[in-house]
């Protein structure tokens, strides 16, 4: 049997010696593990704005970089559709900052080709975040990607499985008022025979709350983004 | 010891058959039934099992001698919870797709009775090599049973086949895509299977099937 003093000593020690080994492993990756988080942010927005990598050739993080610099125009406005200057877009929280609203335009030649814009809220664990990209109608869904979210893998976490979000190409956002009332994620399948089936996708199944959850953010957050959506319906590019 | 004798083989091996830490002992059943949904996920899992389960074995065996037993289990925990976070920190920098494809599993190792099971069974009473054929033996025995279940989970509840590649996964093989006139003639996926009560079944039948091949009955 070892003394109390000896115990003590070696947990100290121990405790020491694993927390050095943990912090020292963070501090030398932390650079390369943020690169990978930011490239694969914007993988999300060019996925969603309707880019693809090829099969044999995956994107590198800085091949991400370049076609990110290349195509697309970032900048932050708020929910009366004002743009508001000097904002470092990666630093705003999606989640809960509802004043400073961040857009991604897919500019090609001097032609708006599609608009990502973040969505994200709570599913069944954990809250989900991704982007939604509408075509230049603002109207039409170009596509959908989820880059976080700690939901169950095979059940939730089919969210971001391309059968999943395929479904949502080419929906609509808007009812026939113009309004936006976002996209409902069913249980079950869609019925294409009904007249709402524009505005719906197929559920998954086992995931109910996760499902629901999508539906519920993705409306409230199109929302918030619907007098700046507006606004260059109107007047174009501000 | 000879790192080739028979008995080394026999540590390898009887987890994989005799001992089998699922099957057998019981052990690590919570994450067999969590990552067994789909087949990619059960091999990158049983990979990180594997080096986690080795490496702390290894390093339990090592300081076998030195750590107080009134405190053995915080020690083997603080260990095991320490080499999980390291290999989870790696994979973030490395293999990002990977890291991000098993998402709260790596952390979830910690948890799993199998690691701390053998540091307490195994790896406290033995050197640091046997403790490694140990752990190796025992992760593949774990590999082996998630892998095996997952593929009837996957294939009878989902209809397809999933190997690693990526984020996304290969699939391999699916009844919609590969075999039409069974969809056709009326063939629904047992939607079941994928939720965690099919788990419970399809593990119950393997286990069934293992002892009665190994030919092992519960004692009176």
């Amino acid at each position: 049997m070892h003394s109390n003093r000896y115990t003590l000593f070696f947990v100290f020690i121990i405790t020491v010696v694993l927390g050095t080994l943990l912090s020292v492993t963070k501090e030398n990756l932390k650079l390369k593990q943020e690169d990978n988080l930011r490239a694969d942010v914007n993988k999300t927005i060019l996925r969603s704005l309707d880019f693809s990598e090829e099969e044999d050739n995956p994107w590198s993080n800085e091949k991400v970089e370049e076609i990110f610099n290349n195509s697309i125009v970032g900048l932050c406005v708020d929910s009366e559709g004002n743009k508001i200057d000097n904002v470092v877009l990666e630093e705003i929280d999606i989640e809960k900052d509802i004043e400073r609203l961040p857009v991604y335009l897919k500019v090609i030649d001097d032609e708006l080709q599609g608009v990502a814009l973040p969505v994200a809220g709570k599913g069944l664990w954990s809250t989900l975040f991704g982007y939604i990209a509408l075509a230049p109608d603002l109207d039409t869904v170009l596509g959908i990607q989820f880059y976080k979210h700690g939901e169950t893998p095979g059940l939730g976490g089919e969210v971001e499985k391309e059968w999943f979000t395929n479904n949502f190409v080419g929906k609509k956002i808007r009812n026939v008022e113009g309004e936006i009332i976002g996209i409902k994620v069913l249980k079950g399948k869609v019925d294409d025979s009904k007249e709402d089936a524009i505005h719906q996708v197929d559920g998954i199944s086992g995931a109910t709350v996760t499902s629901n959850g999508v539906t519920i953010f993705l409306k409230d957050d199109l929302k918030r983004y619907e007098a700046y959506l507006n606004e260059i319906r109107e007047n174009g590019i501000i | 010891m000879e790192l080739f004798s028979t008995e080394s083989k026999k540590i390898v091996t009887d987890p994989l058959n005799v001992n089998n830490p699922i099957s057998l002992q019981v052990l690590g059943i919570c994450s067999a039934l969590a990552v067994t949904i789909r087949v990619d996920q059960a091999i990158i899992m049983t990979f990180a099992v594997i080096f986690v389960l080795c490496s702390s074995n290894v390093a339990i065996s090592l300081l076998k001698d030195h750590i107080p037993s009134r405190v053995r289990i915080v020690i083997m925990l603080a260990i095991i919870a320490g080499l999980v976070s390291f290999v989870d920190e790696v994979l973030k920098a490395y293999l990002y797709d990977m890291s991000k494809q098993l998402s709260v599993f790596v952390g979830l190792i910690v948890t799993n009775c199998i690691i701390m099971g053998r540091a307490e069974a195994f790896a406290i009473k033995h050197g640091p090599s046997k403790a490694f054929l140990d752990g190796l033996g025992n992760g593949l025995g774990y590999g082996m049973m998630i892998i095996l279940v997952s593929f009837f989970r996957e294939l009878f509840g989902a209809g397809t086949i999933t190997l690693p590649n990526g984020g996304a996964g290969y699939v391999l093989f699916s009844i919609e895509r590969d075999v039409e006139w069974l969809i056709n003639a009326g063939y629904e996926n047992i939607g079941l299977l994928v939720l965690s009560p099919g788990a419970f079944f399809i593990l119950g039948l393997v286990i069934w099937v293992q002892r009665e091949i190994a030919g092992l009955e519960e004692e009176e």
